[in-house]
């Protein structure tokens, strides 16, 4: 009886010795990696993204608005206008990036940054998301009477976003702008809101995004709330994202604080944005 | 007094095996088109023989290929080996006519069969390697190529002038006694 027991964990131990090799040398410790593509671009619609240039890149992105959808076919639907942003920036390390760009609208100049403070990491000890600070300084240089300072914007934006899976990432977006110059006495030069955005992969290369801004505060009867619709290809050399968005500008004080669209009546903006990457 | 011997006999398989491993071997991969080179190193390689039998497996992490370029190495992660859904290259098999080498100083040239898995796709392969034994340390090395399209892993037309559809693999192992 015992010789067959013996024999019986024999087999055992051979079947055992014959699992896979790599099981032999397998270390629980589950490596943390860092989570890479929470978006493709910088952007998300309006909103910037969690994303920044690699280190030692310049990324040249031009971004592009139509006119006002509203008077339909008679200028093919905005077409026939255009404003158009353009900006270089410059990533410095994994961490750090900054560039400057001009809008034709309010012809405003701008200088910003983006500093990653936290990102995201898959396995063990896992951080559930990434942080990024993005800080900007806007000179609108149109011709008006008012002084240099007058023509001073600051905006402050703590980017926090997470990847859930490969499809599906979202952003939350606080954001501070401080105008230096308001148009009527009533309106604050502070002014608080939550952006809230996200991008659906549809495919390996393809992804639907939304962003808007709620306010935090009172705002004039004037504002509209800004938001965005895209659709992101990416062609593998560089992303193109197309839109409809209620702000033609795109730059932050602009589509959070100055979007004038009303669905309802078509004031609507077509767009894209194309982004090109130059290894330095 | 049985039972000791049971256990005794429990372990013999696992002291018996002649077991050398490393978990920081070299692969990097060359792909070479008339518009542009793509090369990309790991150093986190994962293998282990077993002198014995001959037996090989490996595992390499995805993640691990560094690019020159960032951008390139989060499409190849993204979007063509789907890191995310497969995290590792692998393979599982065994030199050939194992029984026949005697391992010296001096390189020489083996086949290496087995199945070869990457992107979620098993393959059987055979590739030539070089191995040798010094200061009881397993030298291995192995050059050989791999077609795209065998593992399912798709280029988009755009960048078929960029992208070649035989990828050439290089790896470097130095394998320690367990």
């Amino acid at each position: 009886m015992i010789r067959y027991i013996v024999i019986l964990f024999f087999l055992i131990c051979m079947s055992y010795a014959q699992g896979d090799l790599l099981d032999l040398v397998s270390d629980n410790v589950a490596e943390s990696n860092p989570v890479h593509a929470t978006f493709k671009a910088t952007r998300i619609v309006n909103s910037q993204s969690i994303e920044m240039p690699r280190p030692g890149t310049l990324e040249f992105m031009i971004l592009h608005r139509f006119g006002s959808m509203s008077d339909g076919f008679y200028d093919l639907f905005g077409m026939d206008e255009a404003v158009i942003r353009f900006d270089l920036k410059y990533g410095l390390n994994d961490n750090v990036s900054f560039g400057a760009g001009r809008s034709s609208l309010n012809k405003v100049f701008d200088f910003f940054s983006k500093v990653k403070l936290l990102r995201q990491t898959s396995g063990q000890d896992a951080t559930p998301f990434s942080l990024a600070i993005f800080t900007k300084f806007e000179i609108h240089t149109i011709d008006r009477d008012m002084d240099m300072i007058d023509r001073f914007t600051f905006d402050l934006q703590a980017l926090i976003a997470r990847k859930f899976n490969r499809s599906l990432s979202l952003q939350i977006t606080p954001t501070f702008i401080h105008r230096n110059l308001v148009q009527t006495q009533k309106e604050p030069n502070d002014l608080i809101s939550l952006g809230i955005g996200g991008r659906m992969k549809l495919t390996k290369r393809t992804s639907v995004n939304l962003d808007t801004f709620f306010p935090i505060g009172e705002r004039p009867d004037s504002y509209t709330q800004g938001w965005g619709i895209g659709y992101d290809i990416d062609t593998g050399g560089h992303v193109f994202q197309l839109m409809i968005t209620n702000a033609q500008g795109s730059y932050v004080s602009e589509y959070v604080e100055h979007a004038r669209g009303q669905f309802e009546d078509l004031e609507l903006y077509i767009g894209f944005n194309i982004s090109r990457v130059f290894s330095l | 007094m049985k039972i000791k011997i049971i256990y005794l006999l429990m372990l013999v398989p696992l002291v018996a095996r002649d077991i050398y491993f490393t978990r920081s071997g070299k692969v990097s991969f060359f792909s070479s088109t008339p518009i542009e080179d793509i090369e990309a190193d790991n150093g986190q390689m994962t293998c282990v023989m077993n002198l014995e039998t001959g037996e090989v497996s490996f595992r390499i992490p995805i993640l691990g290929f560094s690019f020159k370029n960032g951008l390139m190495q989060e499409h190849f992660n993204e979007n063509y080996m789907e890191s995310d859904l497969y995290p590792n290259a692998s393979f599982k098999g065994k030199i050939n006519d194992w029984s026949n080498i005697e391992l010296a100083e001096t390189p020489q040239a083996v086949r290496l069969d087995g199945t070869m898995t990457i992107h979620g796709v098993s393959k059987e392969i055979s590739e030539k390697g070089h191995i040798s034994l010094k200061n009881d340390n397993i030298f291995g090395s192995s050059r050989f190529q791999v077609i795209v399209a065998d593992y399912d892993i798709e280029i988009p037309k755009l960048l078929r002038e960029n992208i070649a559809k035989v990828i050439d693999i290089d790896t470097e192992l130095i394998l320690k006694k367990k």
